[in-house]
């Protein structure tokens, strides 16, 4: 049996989701207070959760003393320069901490995981037995990378084998697509479970 | 106008009506439709099953609110599976959504105290931290540079089971569940690579693909939107919301393909036509 409170939770939630649904037949008044709800509270939500991180992370352990923590916190600040104009230069320090920071974590990783070892294996998986898959993944690849060369005109050779490149990145894109409708449904989906369980709920079910 | 134009300029809220109408009626007259195991998940679910007794599991947790019908069953099935085999777990979120998901997932709908789990001693919740790529590295490297409690404010030193646990040498099998598709390679660069960290993953069907090229050479199994975590259910037999999608899926997704097929038909032979009359 659903408490009195979470049948209305779960009645909020449902009259939010056909609102949100209404914009399918076109814009209303309905689907702008749906959307500026959902809206609403994710920002909520997410400025709380990160004032509770810094509070955490950063504020707390510089009272106790760790006098290092000043740094990523007038970092932080500094990113809210760029709401004056005339200081907005110095929010570029934070955006160049991080653009270093994330690149030289990355960059390792790069060349020996996502580029040597890709290169490695769709080349061995073809003579290690991968049988047609690996051949096709193989010719998938180099045809491919040739469709992004544009330093050599897409002419003879080249041309057919970006013309080949073209038709697999189509492919790839249609599985992407194919991937993204069922998401959609998926979600239609469990929104419609979601009334469902609303409905039995307020049977008493 | 002739039948193959009209196909071709069909008001597309009829798609959105009957798509609505026949994903609703499986919800209320389930069909049961079979559901057919991919490789990619039975590799997922095997390299758990692999794992030796006591392993430590550490669950990068990626989930999102707005995202989570396509991945509850994934979390679920998962998670059973884990608990019923006994492993210690950490939990950590690497999004705003994840604690609030965990909180009402592992309190509500899987139990770790009804598999005879202990907080503190099997399993620990870490909370939230804006990890990023840069966190990723930081937390297989030390975990306490970026975690110095748990989600319960208790400091990691105080869980029995954090004790003498500080990185990537003591996880036996990273499950990277996330949403923003990218993201597999944050698991690539700072796990699989440098330590050399056993990965399995969970995602959005649309980031399959993207996830695809690591398999199986890089990460050991993928599940790939509600479809791979309902299979998953059905592999582990704890059956939960990706069964009772699963037929809504597979006939809402009709009208799609028929509207597909109509409007390719209508283009072609529009196209063919206006060929012929010039």
């Amino acid at each position: 049996m659903v408490g009195t409170m979470e049948l209305l939770g779960m009645a909020l939630g449902t009259f939010l989701i056909f609102s949100t649904l209404s914009m399918l037949w076109k814009d209303n008044p309905f689907f702008r207070v749906g959307q500026m709800a959902v809206m609403g509270s994710s920002i909520a939500h997410f400025i709380l959760l990160n004032m509770q991180t810094v509070r955490d992370n950063a504020w707390t352990p510089l009272l106790n003393g760790d006098i290092l923590m000043v740094i990523p916190l007038v970092l932080g600040l500094l990113m809210y320069a760029r709401l004056k104009k005339s200081i907005a230069w110095l929010s570029r320090y934070p955006s160049s901490v991080l653009i270093g920071i994330g690149t030289g974590v990355m960059i390792a990783g790069t060349v020996s995981g996502q580029v040597l070892d890709q290169i490695a294996i769709t080349i061995t998986d073809v003579f290690n037995g991968g049988g047609i898959n690996a051949m096709i993944i193989a010719i998938g690849v180099v045809t491919s990378i040739t469709f992004f060369v544009f330093t050599k005109e897409h002419t003879g050779v080249v041309g057919k084998s970006a013309s080949i490149g073209r038709k697999f990145l189509m492919i790839s894109l249609g599985a992407n697509w194919s991937g993204e409708i069922v998401w959609y449904l998926t979600q239609l989906v469990g929104r419609l479970m979601y009334i469902k369980n609303f409905l039995t709920a307020l049977m008493g079910g | 106008m002739s039948i193959l134009r009209k196909l071709g300029k069909i008001d597309y809220r009829w798609l959105y009506i009957t798509s609505l109408i026949l994903t609703a009626i499986p919800l209320f007259v389930p069909i049961g439709l079979s559901v057919t195991l991919s490789e990619p998940v039975k590799d997922y679910y095997a390299a758990i099953q692999a794992l030796p007794e006591d392993s430590v599991i550490a669950v990068s947790f990626g989930g999102s609110a707005a995202l989570l019908d396509e991945q509850e069953a994934q979390f679920l099935a998962t998670w059973k599976t884990i608990f019923s085999l006994g492993h210690k777990v950490i939990f950590y979120s690497t999004t705003e959504d994840g604690p609030m998901i965990l909180r009402d997932h592992l309190g509500k709908k899987v139990i770790p105290e009804d598999y005879g789990y202990t907080y503190g001693v099997d399993y620990v919740e870490l909370g939230f931290s804006p990890l990023g790529e840069p966190g990723q590295a930081s937390f297989a490297a030390n975990i306490r540079g970026v975690y110095q409690a748990d989600s319960r404010g208790t400091p990691l030193d105080d869980l029995p089971m954090m004790i003498g646990f500080n990185n990537f040498e003591n996880i036996d099998l990273l499950i990277y569940e996330y949403t923003s598709c990218t993201d597999i390679e944050w698991a690539i660069r700072q796990w699989t690579v440098p330590y050399q960290t056993k990965v399995i993953a969970t995602t959005l069907g649309c980031c399959g693909p993207m996830a695809a090229p690591y398999y199986p050479s890089q990460i050991a199994g993928f599940l790939s939107g509600s479809g791979a975590g309902t299979e998953l259910e059905v592999l582990s037999g704890n059956p939960g919301p990706g069964a009772a999608m699963s037929d809504s899926k597979s006939i809402g997704i009709l009208p799609q393909l028929i509207f597909i097929a109509f409007g390719n038909i209508a283009y072609f032979a529009n196209k063919f036509s206006k060929e012929d009359e010039q």
